[in-house]
């Protein structure tokens, strides 16, 4: 059994090609692909900034070609054009690799931005949409709970995803440290740009409503607004709009500053010392700096922001070591399990040859030997036991062996000996194969019990 | 009975301090809200040992320091616990808690002698009043003066552009100078009152309204500089920073002014 996942991510595709792959509803894309003889189970997780495809299977060759063809016919491959070869866009890895891609993804560590939150939602999602139209086996389930569990660990026990990175997250994440909320709060923008553009839809997703925007190009000003809900205004009134703004976001072009002292002075007059918090993202600076001196008013450019990122983004890649052992000791843990699994058909070849040659033996005894119920009722218990003990102590070895990466070694010795592989006689398989209760480690536990999904 | 659930309550409220201030070296807010359960635990007997005060000897001798210092710290506990269901205060605790702490350990250790002390002016319903109130009114204005304390640290930090932990949520300044605003708008007329209700007690001990005493003189002046400090904020429209400064001016004096010169006298 392998573990197969392919994909393209925002390291190997660009986004107008990642968003061609977009899938919204993957169950049909599933049903077709656990429908194959070569796909077992199959999961797929399709987010912004990835389009991947986690597969079990018995039979590797067929299965990777069917995943590209899958990618390439189904998800409209076909029609990509560019300069790279449409295979190149596409990544595999297999097995160890494969799994440890499932925890990363799941743990933040392979995002754009690591450690945002919102991929262990897509991953949950996805796994339930696989999980409900049956793509998703008892093995992929467990991968995925067992991905699920790390990512929870890698957020309790780092702190990986805490401090912003981005300027905008970083402006907003110190507008919470001046103001309780936004929603009653009015920010003013001078400029329209993308920087700009930016740090408003982050305000934006924090509550804020009031909005007035100031730009030289009005018609700019306009279009901004229209598509935020603002107010737009003429630059010229800028002296008069700042004492209404709690937040005051400039990021215009400009020799000389569009903002100094005087315009603060008055404004925090006006407000009755309420505070003002001012992002100058300009460069020039479009407010003078003497401005943060004032009582009230705290200004921060675009290199106090992005200081304050770098900082952040230090602290994170110092968090993602720690992550990344989390990530392995939960792997870890994963391949015990599923190197475990593997005991499984061993252990049931042997209890069953073992069956057999009782059951065989049983009867031709019992044919000679003239024996009333009670007897044959205790002859039998007598050879069940006798197989019994004599397999306790090699299964049990073999099952506490199996969780380790020798343990197929001794999976294979095991083989040997009793001479598993060699054909059966009819008896044997009169006897029938032994309950999976039997021969599943004690120590497994019920998949459906580690996660929440 | 009594000293025994100040020591368990002045307990509660050290453990509380500690895991505040383990909470916010180690930047977990985990310990900081099990810092406010325990804070909430110690408040609760608190009020069981009042309960029992007042059982033990009705009606309870207040107007020693011990008790009125240990009314204080639960006053202030309860203000500040009334104010945490409003805003993000929770990084607060870690003042608040050892300044609890200090009360009701301050009371285990003194009221021994209280218990047995003589109640100056029990027939008079004054006394309490007077106790009850600037109590009232001096516990919530050391909740500001912690919320100024606070405040000044946050405007420096955020001044000179220095990033916090991420997991660390301190209070906004905008809660910050709330609190300011609530504890001068329910302490300052507390305090008055009390200033009021203890010249009525002195009246009815001496026949005169104000004997000239240190205590009255320094309490007297201690009320005139809140008036000042309630008067530039709400008329003048002070600063948000100035008002945290005034907290913390306006509070210690105010200590020195009612506690201090008791003891030094």
């Amino acid at each position: 059994m392998r573990v197969l996942v392919v994909g393209m991510n925002h390291r190997t595709a660009p986004l107008e090609v990642r968003e061609r792959f977009a899938v919204q509803d993957p169950a049909p894309h599933l049903a077709k692909l656990v429908a194959c003889e070569e796909i077992d189970e199959a999961l797929l997780l399709s987010t912004c900034n990835r389009i991947e495809v986690v597969a079990l299977t018995r039979q590797l060759d067929a299965a990777r070609h069917r995943l590209r063809a899958f990618f390439h016919r189904e998800l409209g491959g076909e029609t990509v054009q560019g300069d790279t070869p449409f295979e190149h866009l596409l990544f595999e890895y297999l097995d160890g690799p494969a799994m440890r891609q499932v925890f990363r993804v799941a743990a933040s560590l392979d995002s754009m931005v690591v450690g945002e939150p919102q991929i262990l939602g897509q991953m949950k999602h996805a796994y339930r949409a696989a999980f409900e139209c049956g793509a998703c086996g008892p093995i992929l389930s467990r991968l995925f709970q067992s991905a699920f569990a790390a990512a929870k660990r890698v957020r309790r026990e780092t702190r990986i995803g805490e401090r912003p990175v981005s300027v905008a997250r970083v402006a907003v994440d110190l507008a919470k440290q001046i103001f309780e909320s936004f929603e009653d709060k009015t920010a003013l923008l001078v400029g329209a740009g993308e920087m700009i553009e930016t740090a408003l839809e982050a305000l934006r997703a924090e509550g804020l409503r009031s909005i007035l925007i100031a730009n030289r190009t009005q018609s700019h000003a306009e279009t901004l607004a229209q598509r935020f809900g603002a107010t737009a205004r003429p630059l010229g009134e800028l002296r008069e709009l700042v004492p209404r703004a709690d937040i005051v976001l400039t990021c215009t072009a400009g020799e000389s500053p569009v903002l100094g002292v005087a315009e603060f002075v008055e404004a925090i007059r006006t407000r009755h010392g309420r505070p003002v918090f001012v992002i100058d993202l300009g460069v020039p600076r479009n407010v003078d700096p003497a401005v943060n001196r004032l009582d009230g008013v705290y200004l921060y450019d675009i290199d106090d922001l992005a200081g304050v990122a770098a900082s952040n983004a230090d602290e994170r890649r110092r968090e993602t070591m720690l992550a990344e052992a989390i990530v392995l000791e939960e792997q870890q843990r994963f391949d015990g399990w599923l190197l475990a699994l593997q005991a499984v058909p061993t252990i049931r070849n042997l209890r069953t040859r073992a069956e057999a040659i009782r059951l065989g033996e049983l009867q031709r005894v019992l044919k000679r030997l003239n024996l009333d119920e009670a007897q044959r009722r205790g002859v039998e218990s007598l050879t069940r036991s006798i197989v019994n003990k004599l397999l306790h102590a090699p299964v049990s070895r073999l099952r506490a062996e199996a969780e380790r990466e020798e343990g197929l070694a001794y999976l294979e010795a095991a083989r040997v000996l009793f001479a598993l592989d060699q054909p059966e006689g009819s008896d044997a398989e009169a006897a029938g194969p032994a309950a999976l209760d039997d021969v599943l480690p004690a120590d497994v536990p019920d998949s459906e019990d580690s996660e929440d999904v | 009975m009594i000293v025994a659930l100040h020591q368990l309550t002045a307990a509660l409220y050290l453990a509380a301090g500690l895991l505040a201030g383990v909470g916010l070296v180690l930047a977990r807010p985990t310990l900081s809200r099990a810092a406010v359960a325990v804070l909430v635990a110690g408040a609760a007997l608190h009020g069981v040992a009042f309960a029992a005060f007042h059982l033990a000897t009705e009606p309870p001798p207040l107007t020693d320091l011990p008790a009125s210092v240990s009314l204080m710290a639960w006053l202030g506990v309860l203000f500040y616990l009334s104010l945490l269901m409003r805003s993000r205060l929770t990084a607060l605790v870690v003042g608040v808690a050892p300044m609890a702490f200090l009360g009701a350990f301050f009371a285990a250790l003194r009221l021994p002698h209280s218990e047995h002390a003589p109640f100056v002016g029990a027939a008079s319903s004054w006394p309490h009043a007077h106790i009850l109130l600037a109590s009232g009114g001096l516990a919530s204005l050391a909740v500001a003066f912690l919320a100024g304390i606070v405040f000044l640290a946050e405007d420096r930090r955020l001044k000179a552009k220095r990033p916090i932990s991420g997991r660390l949520r301190l209070p906004s300044l905008e809660a910050l100078d709330r609190v300011n605003a609530v504890a001068l708008v329910i302490g300052f007329p507390l305090l008055t009152l009390g200033v009021l209700t203890g010249m009525m007690w002195v009246e009815g001990m001496s026949g005169r309204f104000w004997t000239g005493a240190a205590h009255e003189i320094w309490s007297m002046a201690a009320w005139a500089v809140y008036g000042v400090l309630v008067a530039a904020r709400f008329r003048a429209h002070q600063g948000a920073r100035q008002a945290a400064l005034a907290a913390v001016f306006g509070f210690t004096f105010l200590l020195f002014a009612v506690i201090g010169v008791g003891l030094l006298t």
